[in-house]
């Protein structure tokens, strides 16, 4: 078998696992709570991903990928419901998901990769702090100017367009039926295993190689030719595309909100996102996979426990015991455990494949 | 062979804040030269340098084969063939030697981002003439057995040799060497020697050196350009400038000179 035939071979066959998921993903997972939950595991590993270019291999430092994520979810909610609408049928059937779902993630990366470009050319000149400053007010701004423009207010100009966002409600399609709902596992896995494959390519490239010597010095790497202004803004404009079409998986996610509301994209998101990323270990795609499905199902496990029996005696029995505030502690516990044993995150920067190889001892 | 110069100063000066590091400098540095920078300490050498690779920018004029370095950035001086070493080392650290030296030649691969995502023939045909081309330039350098350590568990001879192939793969015209010397003892220096009259005849490329090791100075550089306090004070061959007498002054004070004789003409 030659490379391409292994190549047509595998795609082919991801290409019908996910099929196959997509036809028996209810069957395995019966309860909707919990089929949400793993859904929602799977966009954050595609926010992960995303964010750990930047993050992780630019060695920049983003607290605003909400932001990207948020423009991505929009775009991709106002394409989809639209085109459903033309479409003209109540259900959203598989079928139809690949002349929605294609379109609609297209859209929203592109609409994210400019934004990102824009905000990653302040990068030039910031560092640090500075940097992650800029990327919190690009991602509050987002936010506020959706959520500060009701519909119903303003009869025109620019405030009224965005009040077409549906204000601080939220965005729930052209007459307000709710957002198509087009992304069922084949899109969900599908677009964590595309993901997957280009953050691998990113870092196992030429491209990678540039960002780390650029993130490990700067002065050296431009004197072999380096630019640093290509790569960062590069690096951004990726990262958003990515951040983009995890949003659009999740605005359109099966059995999700049928609405996609400003609040969802605060700093919390943005924070969550940096906790997946470092948890899994800076700069390792690995990492970022484990860190996206650990944070989404740690905190919705800790959720979904407090649905049991014994739980819920207990609090009958102590009412005034506030047991959603011993969810962030228990959530902050584990984080901190985890920090202090493996401060460079689980992976480090490497990878899963590589574990087996280890350093020489040095004499 | 052109008729520009390899590399032209013309009236340059730098200012951080109210320190003048370099005032008026003017050097002509002819093609296959190996041309020395030396002075004392903070005589402005690698600030020269700096201004030269794009690190500053800087008033007056530098031109390199007759094109103007003015308001270029650092990586398009090296991509149009500018090399240089710092003073203290700068590899890329947690890289492999084989990485570091591919690093320099990223700006002319073939292939581009879009055909490593896709990871097409090209791409594969790109990395592996890469590599070829890198491992023969590091067995040049007696670097080839060493190519997948870390940089950093190289000794230091061979961390120094590491930096001048990374900057060789640019495929320089002219190669900047900051302190090439320093930590070296007698014998190790006179061997330097001979690998830069080796560089220069190899690879056909022009060499400036800031040294402080005067026995490797005036051991190979052809044309020296002494600075102090960034102005310059002489200009001339080793044998003119091991006699001068403000080169002997800056180099050990007026009172003192038999001393700096000594010292300079070791």
């Amino acid at each position: 078998m030659n490379a391409w035939q292994r190549r047509v071979g595998a795609t082919l066959l991801l290409g019908l696992a996910c099929i196959v998921l997509e036809l028996t993903f209810h069957h395995i997972v019966p309860d909707t709570a919990y089929r949400n939950m793993l859904q929602l595991a799977l966009v954050n590993v595609v926010i992960a991903l995303s964010l750990n270019v930047i993050n992780g291999m630019a060695g920049q430092f983003s607290i605003g990928h909400a932001g990207f994520v948020g423009v991505g979810a929009y775009t991709a909610a106002i394409v989809a419901s639209n085109i459903h609408k033309s479409l003209g049928e109540r259900t959203e059937t598989f079928a139809n998901s690949f002349y929605v779902m294609p379109p609609a993630i297209l859209a929203a990366a592109l609409v994210a990769a400019l934004f990102g470009f824009v905000v990653g050319l302040p990068s030039l000149r910031l560092k640090g702090d500075y940097l992650a400053i800029v990327t919190l007010g690009f991602s509050e701004i987002f936010r506020l100017v959706i959520m500060t423009s009701p519909p119903g207010v303003e009869k025109e100009g620019i405030r009224a367009t965005i009040a077409e966002l549906g204000g601080p409600q939220g965005y729930s399609g052209p007459d307000r039926y709710g957002v198509a709902q087009y992304a069922g596992p084949f899109w969900l896995f599908g677009g964590v295993i595309v993901a997957t494959i280009i953050a691998w390519r990113l870092k196992f490239c030429g491209w990678g190689r540039a960002l780390r010597a650029l993130r490990e010095d700067e002065i050296a790497a431009s004197a072999v030719g380096v630019d640093p202004t290509r790569y960062k803004v590069t690096s951004f404009v990726i990262a958003a595309m990515g951040a983009g079409a995890a949003g659009a998986l999740w605005a359109c996610m099966r059995d999700g909100n049928p609405s996609v509301q400003p609040d969802q994209f605060s700093f919390a998101l943005s924070f969550d996102a940096i906790t997946m990323v470092i948890l899994g270990g800076s700069g390792s795609v690995s990492g970022a996979i484990f860190g996206g499905l650990f944070v989404t199902l740690t905190v919705k496990m800790i959720e979904q426990l407090q649905r049991l029996d014994a739980i819920e005696a207990f609090k009958l029995a102590h009412p005034d015991f506030d047991l959603n505030a011993l969810r962030m502690v228990i959530y902050a516990v584990v984080l901190m455990v985890l920090m202090v044993m493996r401060p460079a995150g689980l992976f480090g920067e490497s990878e899963i494949t590589r574990f087996r190889k280890r350093e020489p001892a040095k004499p | 062979m052109s008729a520009a110069p390899a590399l032209q100063l013309e009236r340059v000066s730098k200012r951080f804040g109210g320190l003048k590091a370099v005032s008026d400098v003017s050097f002509t540095v002819p093609e296959r030269c190996i041309f020395g920078l030396i002075g004392p300490n903070g005589a402005g050498k690698t600030t020269v340098f700096n201004l030269v690779t794009g690190v500053y920018d800087f008033e007056g004029s530098i031109r390199f084969y007759g094109k103007s370095l003015g308001g270029k950035k650092a990586s398009e001086i090296a991509r149009i063939g500018v090399a240089r070493t710092f003073q203290n080392i700068r590899l890329f650290q947690s890289m492999t030697v084989m990485e570091n030296v591919l690093i320099a030649c990223e700006n002319t691969r073939k292939a581009h981002l879009g055909a490593a995502l896709l990871r097409s023939p090209l791409f594969f045909r790109d990395e592996a003439e890469m590599h070829k081309e890198a491992m023969k330039l590091l067995a040049i350098f007696k670097l080839d057995a060493m190519a997948d350590e870390v940089s950093t568990s190289l000794s230091y001879g061979n961390q120094r040799r590491l930096e001048i192939a990374r900057a060789m793969m640019l495929k320089p015209k002219l190669l900047l060497l900051d302190e090439p010397a320093a930590g070296m003892n007698y014998g190790e220096a006179e061997g330097l020697k001979e690998q830069i009259r080796w560089l220069r005849d190899e690879f056909k490329i022009t060499v400036i050196l800031v040294e402080h090791n005067m026995q490797v100075v005036m051991g190979v550089c052809e044309d020296i350009h002494v600075l102090d306090h960034g102005e310059t004070i002489a200009h001339g061959p080793p044998a003119e400038i091991k006699k001068h007498p403000k080169v002997l002054a800056a180099y050990l004070g007026e009172e003192d000179e038999a001393a700096a004789v000594a010292e300079v003409g070791a």
